[in-house]
């Protein structure tokens, strides 16, 4: 739902930022996307709220957005969950900018976790929350060595991890945060996203940018941009299936989150993109009604 | 590469503000300098979609629109640019850029965040900073101004190129008139060095196009693929 616009509050900066901050961020970004994958240091600032709530993703959207933007903002899916509406009323406040729940609407898109599920489209700009930037991370602490490791293309660590899963558990264990190659170039994580997701990335037709408030890090990915998600010959990638469908709008193909409804073990189904399931949802009234007359 | 140091260090006499030169900047900067801003970013995102940028009333002698655009979007006292010999020889434009910017001006090319420049006065990208295999964003961006850009190969003293990579879907055309033979035989084989290279903007007029590093360079050929380059406006 469009909500009108909101008048900027007094005493800020447009979006908050004040516009030399903005300015170096704005760099970092036009670095970030001439450099698809790889990671640009930027100097992290203080936001009003604290490092894992989205910070990186904050500062990217305050220094990207403009009157004429539209924002929606979503949380493992979600438009009404506490981090999405704080994000949401922190633009609508600070730089008076229209807001939406419809990701069809919105020019910007600031994300935790999820991909929306309806495709996007050029002109429209994804913005990632992104915990941990680094991908080898886990597998060597140190930056100067994870650095060494992206500048020399040397990512044999990241298969062995994975040959490790398959050899402990019979198949790829991992299912969020899934390592991508970016261009054929650089290895990338996506951020914590389930592994359902990762097809979307590639080839997308809107600009995705990715900001680490916590480790002061931005990433991009230009649209129509190759992102493939590691694997091996013999243990193709694959994404989670459901044998259940979302029990509010019968979806057999969305990404559904398990919803434990009493004490005694019930649980049901939804689709975690709440937009993607009231779009679904109205048209199956509105196809119920037609039905009717 | 001597010369035009030593022409830039000569020029360096010049760095102070003549207050009698001072054009205005942004009549709103806060929401001009954010548009300039996103236009650049589509430019980047699709390499070889033009791009007419915010104007301003006036711009300094020396800096077309779309330069001077992205220079009041971009450069403050966190970078550092480097000018031509010929920009540097304008005392109204390092007079605006010093006075509305604050932007330091560098007399190394490779010391040099941007670098801002005239076609014909630049016959190779050995003076730039290339970044490092471990810190390529550490390079130098280049703003050229030429003389003409167009998305279809019309022009007659032009470069035709074939562009593809990220950002592309297909492929797309792109002309940038008054370039050097040199400059662009080494743009083309700079390709070979990415991660590290030189990301560039074209400017004329108000027109801005951007070339980033990581887009491949073909010089034009007859092709039956289909391009996207008429849709490029669409967003």
């Amino acid at each position: 739902m469009s909500t009108p616009q909101m008048t900027q509050v007094e005493g800020y900066n447009f979006a908050y930022l004040d516009e030399q901050t903005k300015r170096m961020i704005r760099r970092a970004i036009l670095k970030a996307v001439a450099i698809p994958g790889y990671q640009v240091p930027f100097g992290g600032r203080e936001m009003p709220l604290p490092h894992g709530w989205g910070t990186g993703g904050m500062q990217v959207t305050a220094s990207v957005i403009g009157t004429d933007d539209r924002l929606k903002v979503i949380d493992q899916g979600a438009d009404d969950t506490t981090n999405a509406v704080s994000i949401r009323r922190f633009f609508a406040k600070t730089a008076g900018v229209e807001t939406t729940e419809k990701t069809a609407d919105a020019t910007l898109i600031q994300t935790r976790h999820r991909v929306p599920e309806r495709p996007l489209q050029n002109g429209q700009i994804l913005i990632y929350q992104v915990p941990v930037p680094e991908p080898l991370r886990f597998i060597e602490a140190r930056d100067s060595e994870t650095r060494k490791m992206h500048a020399l293309r040397e990512y044999g660590a990241m298969q062995v991890k994975l040959y490790e899963d398959v050899a402990r558990f019979g198949h790829i264990a991992t299912s969020y945060d899934y390592p991508v190659m970016v261009n054929g170039r650089y290895m990338m994580t996506p951020s914590p996203i389930p592994k359902f997701d990762n097809p979307k990335l590639n080839g997308m037709p809107a600009l995705q940018l990715f900001g680490a408030g916590f480790e002061k890090r931005i990433y991009a990915v230009p649209p129509y941009t190759e992102v493939q998600s590691l694997d091996f010959d013999d243990y193709p990638f694959e994404v989670q299936q459901w044998e259940e469908s979302c029990a509010i709008c019968g979806s057999d193909h969305s990404f559904l989150d398990e919803v434990i409804t009493d004490d005694a073990g019930s649980r049901m189904f939804v689709c975690s993109d709440t937009d993607y399931c009231r779009e679904r949802a109205q048209s199956n009234r509105e196809q119920a009604q037609e039905n009717e007359q | 590469m001597t010369s035009l140091q030593t022409l830039s260090s000569q020029a360096s006499s010049l760095k102070t503000v003549d207050a009698s030169l001072l054009i205005a900047g942004f009549e709103n900067p806060v929401a001009q300098c954010q548009q300039a801003f996103r236009q650049l970013l589509s430019a980047t995102s699709e390499p070889g979609t033009l791009q007419t940028m915010v104007a301003t009333d006036a711009q300094p002698a020396g800096l077309n629109t779309a330069s001077w655009s992205l220079a009041l979007s971009l450069f403050d006292a966190d970078c550092t640019v480097w000018l031509s010999p010929v920009l540097a020889a304008q005392p109204a434009l390092v007079s605006n850029l010093l006075f509305h910017c604050q932007t330091r001006l560098v007399e190394h090319a490779d010391e040099a965040d941007f670098a801002l420049c005239n076609a014909d006065e630049l016959d190779t990208l050995q003076p730039f900073s290339f970044g490092s295999a471990e810190y390529p964003a550490t390079s130098t961006s280049l703003i050229l101004q030429v003389p003409a850009l167009s998305d279809e190969c019309s022009l007659s003293a032009g470069s035709g190129w074939t562009l593809t990579g990220p950002g592309i879907k297909f492929s797309r055309h792109l002309c940038v008139a008054g370039l050097q033979d040199s400059l662009q035989q080494e743009l083309i084989h700079s390709r070979n060095r990415f991660p590290c290279g030189i990301d560039c903007f074209f400017t004329c007029d108000h027109t801005l196009v951007a070339l980033p590093r990581s887009t491949q360079l073909s010089i034009d050929q007859p092709i039956d693929q289909p391009t996207d380059q008429h849709s490029a406006q669409e967003s």
